[in-house]
C-alpha cells in the first residue's frame, strides 16, 4: 500500500492535469451572437461597447475591464499561455511587440479582411502590428500625438505669457522648455515641470526618426546619437533643478498635481484625462502647448483577436464598425481618444472639438498637427524594457543623488543586463 | 504503523473467547481510511507539490509563456549568479529582514513581559489591542505609511520640519525605503509575536516571579533572568519564522514605490528577491530565470529550517 498511494495520487494528478490541459483547437465554434471583449480600466472602452449593442440588439457584449494596460497585457499573456481567451483584446502600443514576436497566438486579420480597410489608417501605426512573415495582429484603436499641458495661472504669476501660441513660442526646442523652467524657478521658487524622465526625456526620445532599434530590426540604443541627445536633455532637466521630482502617477504626483506643485506636464492626448480625473478642482487652469521640437507621438493601442478565440467573426464586425474613420471620429467625440484614420483629421468634428477642461483649447488640431510629418521607427520586443531602464537612470539623477556624469554608463550597463544581451 | 496496530489491538485473553477475526475486511473498509486523508494529498498534489515540481522543471528552460520553450539546462543559474540584480535584491532582503526582525522581537518581548505583569489593569484589553495590527490588510498598511512617510505630504516630514530638518526622501534612497518597509512589518507582526511569547510565558509559574520579588530581584533581573530563559525555545521559533517571511517578503515593497513598483524604485533600491522573481516571471515573462530565483529563494528557506532544526535540538539537550 505505501508504495501504491504515491503512484495512486500521482494518477489522480496526471488526470486533473490532462483535464486541465487547453485544448489547441483553432477556435470560432461560438455561436456568432456574442463575444468577450478586454479591454483597460479608465478609458471609457464601455461607451462605445454600448454604441454597438444599441445599433446591433441582436449581439452580446461582455465587456471585462481587467485593470491597466499593463495589467491587461499580463492578463492576456496568461491566457494565451493556456487559459481561457476573449474573443477581442484592446492592447496597448507598448506591449503589443512581444505579441508580435509570437503571431502564432493571434488570428492573422488578413483572413477576415484586414487588407481592404488597410488604407484607413495611418501606414505607420499600422505597421506596428504586422508580424515578421506578413501577418496583421492587430487594428490601431488611437493614437498618442504629444503635446505639453501648462497652468495659465501658475505662468501669470509668474511672469510668463499665458496664451497659448504665445506659450509655444517660449519652447521651439527642448533646450528653450529647460530655459524657460530656470526662468519659472527663478520668478516663483518653485519646480516648473512634474519630473525629467517623462516630461522630457520620454517626450524626446519619441521625437526621433530611430529609437532603440534600427529600420532593419538591430538594437542600436546604445549607439544611436539621437537617443544619447535625448538622454542627455533628461539628465540636464533634471540637474536644472526645475522639476518636482514626482514619478508620474505616484501619489505625491498626483497630489502635486492637483496643489499645483508644478506648472508644466508633458501630455500625450491620453494624459488629458488623468489630469481631469487627478486634478478636477483645476478646471479652467489649464492649457495646451505644442511639444518643443517636431512632431511625434507616444501610445495608442491595437484590437487583436486570440486564435482560440470562440466567435473571431463577432468580434472582426465589431473591429470594422467602431474602428472605421467614422467610428473613431464618434470615439473621440465621446472620450477624446485621438483617431488612427487621417482621413478625419480635416472633419469638423475634430477641428472644432475645443476641451473646456483646459480653456478651451483645440486638442483634436494641436494632437493631429504632432502626428503629421511623423518620422516613424521600429519598436521592438524590449523597446518597453530599455526605456524603462533609461527612465530608472534619469529618475535616479534626479530623486537619489546619482551621479549625472555616470548615468548613461549606468543606464546602458543596467539595459545589457536586463535584455540579456 | 505496526506499532500503532500493536498497541491498538488488544492482547488476547485466555479467559475470553478470541474475539472473531473481523470477517473479510471489505475493500472498501480497508480503503476506508486513505479516501478520508485523500483531499489534502490530492490538493497539496495539485496545488503544492506539482508547481512545486514544475517550477525546478521550468527553471532548466528559457521559458516563453506564449513561444518557444528551449531547454538550456543550467543557464539560468549562471545567469542568476552574476546577476547584480539579484545580488541587489539578495542584499535588500537581508537589510530590510534584519532592520524588522531585530526590533520586532525586542519591543515583543518587553511587551509580553509586561503584559504578563500580575497587577496589570485591563490586561485583556491591552492583550488584544497588540494584535490589531496583525488583523489589518497589508495593502492598508502600506498606503497609510506610505503617506506618513511621504518626501512633501507626510506627517512624519512635517515632524521632522518643526525642527528644522530637511525633507528626507524615505521611497528614494536605499536606507530610507528599507526603514520605511521595516517599519510596516515590525508594526504588523510585533502583536503576532508579543502573544506567541506571552502564551509561552503564562507556563511560567506565577509564584517564580513572585518568589524573586521577594527575593529581591528587580523587574530588570526577572526580565533577564526569568523571562528570557524560559522563552528561548520561543525565541528561536520566532526568529526562524520571521526569516522565513522575511525572505517572502513581497507586498509592502510593491506598494509604496508605485512608480516603478515591480522594481521598487529607479534603481531597485529596495528590490527584495521575491519582488525580483515576480518581476521577472510576469513583468518580463521570462518564466525559466523566474523559478531559477524560486528554487534559490526555495534552497534558501530550507537552509533555515535546517538551522531551526539543529538549534531546537539543541536547546532541548542542554535542558
Amino acid at each position: 500500500m505505501s508504495l501504491r498511494l504515491p503512484l495512486l495520487c500521482a494518477t489522480a494528478v496526471l488526470a486533473l492535469l490532462a483535464a486541465c490541459t487547453p485544448g489547441t483547437g483553432g477556435g470560432g465554434e461560438g455561436d456568432g451572437k456574442s463575444f468577450e471583449f478586454w479591454s483597460f480600466s479608465a478609458i471609457n472602452q464601455k461607451l462605445t461597447v454600448d454604441a454597438y449593442q444599441a445599433k446591433h440588439p441582436d449581439i452580446q457584449i461582455k465587456l471585462t475591464e481587467v485593470g491597466t494596460s499593463t495589467e491587461t497585457a499580463q492578463s492576456l499573456t496568461t491566457a494565451l499561455a493556456g487559459g481561457k481567451v476573449p474573443d477581442l483584446v484592446l492592447i496597448q502600443g507598448d506591449n503589443l511587440p512581444q505579441f508580435v514576436e509570437q503571431p502564432q497566438n493571434f488570428v492573422d486579420l488578413r483572413t477576415l479582411g484586414a487588407d481592404d480597410i488597410k488604407g484607413d489608417y495611418l501606414d505607420w501605426v499600422w505597421e506596428q502590428s504586422v508580424a515578421k512573415g506578413g501577418e496583421v495582429l492587430g487594428v490601431p484603436t488611437d493614437v498618442g500625438g504629444m503635446a505639453v499641458a501648462y497652468r495659465t495661472d501658475l505662468f501669470a504669476a509668474a511672469g510668463l505669457p499665458t496664451d497659448r501660441e504665445a506659450v509655444s513660442a517660449l519652447w521651439p526646442t527642448w533646450d528653450a522648455f529647460i530655459e524657460t523652467g530656470k526662468r519659472y524657478k527663478a520668478a516663483t521658487g518653485k519646480a516648473f515641470t512634474d519630473n525629467a524622465a517623462t516630461s522630457v526625456f520620454y517626450q524626446a526620445v519619441n521625437q526621433v526618426s530611430e529609437k532603440y532599434y534600427s529600420a532593419d530590426r538591430k538594437l542600436v540604443y546604445s549607439t544611436n546619437p539621437q537617443v544619447k541627445a535625448a538622454f542627455d536633455l533628461g539628465i540636464k532637466a533634471a540637474t536644472a533643478g526645475i522639476t518636482a521630482g514626482q514619478s508620474s502617477f505616484e501619489s505625491a504626483w498626483s497630489a502635486g498635481m492637483a496643489q499645483g506643485t508644478y506648472a508644466a506636464v508633458s501630455a500625450p492626448s491620453w494624459m488629458l484625462n488623468s489630469i481631469r480625473s487627478t486634478a478636477p478642482d483645476t478646471k479652467g487652469k489649464w492649457d495646451i502647448a505644442k511639444i518643443p521640437g517636431a512632431s511625434g507621438n507616444w501610445g495608442g493601442s491595437y484590437l487583436a483577436i486570440p486564435k482560440r478565440a470562440k466567435n473571431p467573426q463577432a468580434a472582426w464586425n465589431y473591429i470594422k464598425e467602431m474602428q472605421s474613420p467614422q467610428g473613431q471620429l464618434e470615439h473621440f467625440s465621446r472620450v477624446g481618444a485621438l483617431p488612427s484614420t487621417p482621413s478625419v483629421y480635416q472633419d469638423a468634428k475634430l477641428t472644432d472639438a475645443k476641451d473646456p477642461f483646459f480653456s478651451d483649447a483645440p486638442t483634436g488640431t494641436i494632437y493631429t498637427d504632432s502626428l503629421l510629418g511623423l518620422k516613424p521607427f521600429y519598436i521592438g520586443p524590449d523597446s518597453a524594457a530599455i526605456g524603462q531602464e533609461f527612465l530608472n537612470a534619469i529618475t535616479n539623477v534626479e530623486q537619489s543623488g546619482g551621479d549625472p556624469a555616470t548615468a548613461w554608463d549606468d543606464a546602458v550597463r543596467n539595459i545589457k543586463t536586463a535584455i540579456g544581451e | 504503523m505496526s506499532t500503532v496496530t500493536a498497541t491498538l489491538t488488544p492482547a488476547p485473553s485466555a479467559a475470553l473467547p478470541p474475539p472473531a477475526e473481523p470477517k473479510a475486511r471489505g475493500l472498501g473498509e480497508r480503503l476506508a481510511p486513505y479516501a478520508y486523508v485523500a483531499p489534502f494529498f490530492v490538493i497539496f498534489g495539485v496545488f503544492g507539490l506539482f508547481p512545486f515540481a514544475f517550477t525546478f522543471y521550468v527553471a532548466l528552460f528559457d521559458w516563453n509563456p506564449i513561444g518557444d520553450q528551449v531547454f538550456i539546462g543550467a543557464d539560468n543559474f549562471t545567469r542568476m549568479f552574476a546577476d547584480p540584480r539579484f545580488w541587489n535584491a539578495a542584499g535588500n532582503t537581508v537589510s530590510i529582514w534584519a532592520l524588522s526582525t531585530v526590533p520586532q522581537l525586542l519591543l515583543a518581548l518587553v511587551l509580553a513581559h509586561v503584559l504578563n505583569h500580575a497587577r496589570l489593569r485591563f490586561a485583556l484589553f491591552f492583550r488584544m489591542s497588540v494584535l490589531v495590527p496583525y488583523i489589518t490588510s497589508v495593502a492598508a498598511t502600506a498606503i497609510v505609511f506610505a503617506q506618513l512617510f511621504d518626501r512633501d505630504y507626510g506627517l512624519l516630514n512635517w515632524l521632522l520640519g518643526l525642527v528644522g530638518i530637511e525633507p528626507i526622501d524615505f521611497v528614494q534612497s536605499t536606507w530610507g525605503s528599507h526603514l520605511l518597509i521595516a517599519t510596516m512589518v515590525t508594526w504588523r507582526w510585533f502583536g503576532y509575536t508579543t502573544l506567541l511569547y506571552l502564551a509561552s510565558l503564562q507556563a511560567v509559574p506565577r509564584s517564580v516571579f513572585e518568589a524573586a520579588a521577594i527575593d529581591g530581584a528587580g523587574p530588570w533581573q526577572r526580565f533577564r533572568h526569568i523571562t528570557v530563559p524560559s522563552l528561548r525555545p520561543v525565541i528561536i521559533f520566532t526568529v526562524v519564522t520571521s526569516t522565513i517571511g522575511g525572505l517572502q517578503i513581497f507586498t509592502e515593497p510593491l506598494l509604496i514605490a508605485s512608480g516603478a513598483p515591480l522594481t521598487c524604485g529607479a534603481v531597485r533600491q529596495c528590490q527584495t528577491l521575491t519582488l525580483f522573481l515576480y518581476e521577472q516571471g510576469f513583468g518580463q515573462f521570462e518564466f525559466g530565470y523566474g523559478s531559477a530565483i524560486g528554487v534559490a529563494l526555495f534552497a534558501m528557506v530550507v537552509v533555515i529550517a535546517a538551522i531551526n532544526y539543529v538549534l531546537s535540538t539543541r536547546i532541548k539537550a542542554d535542558r
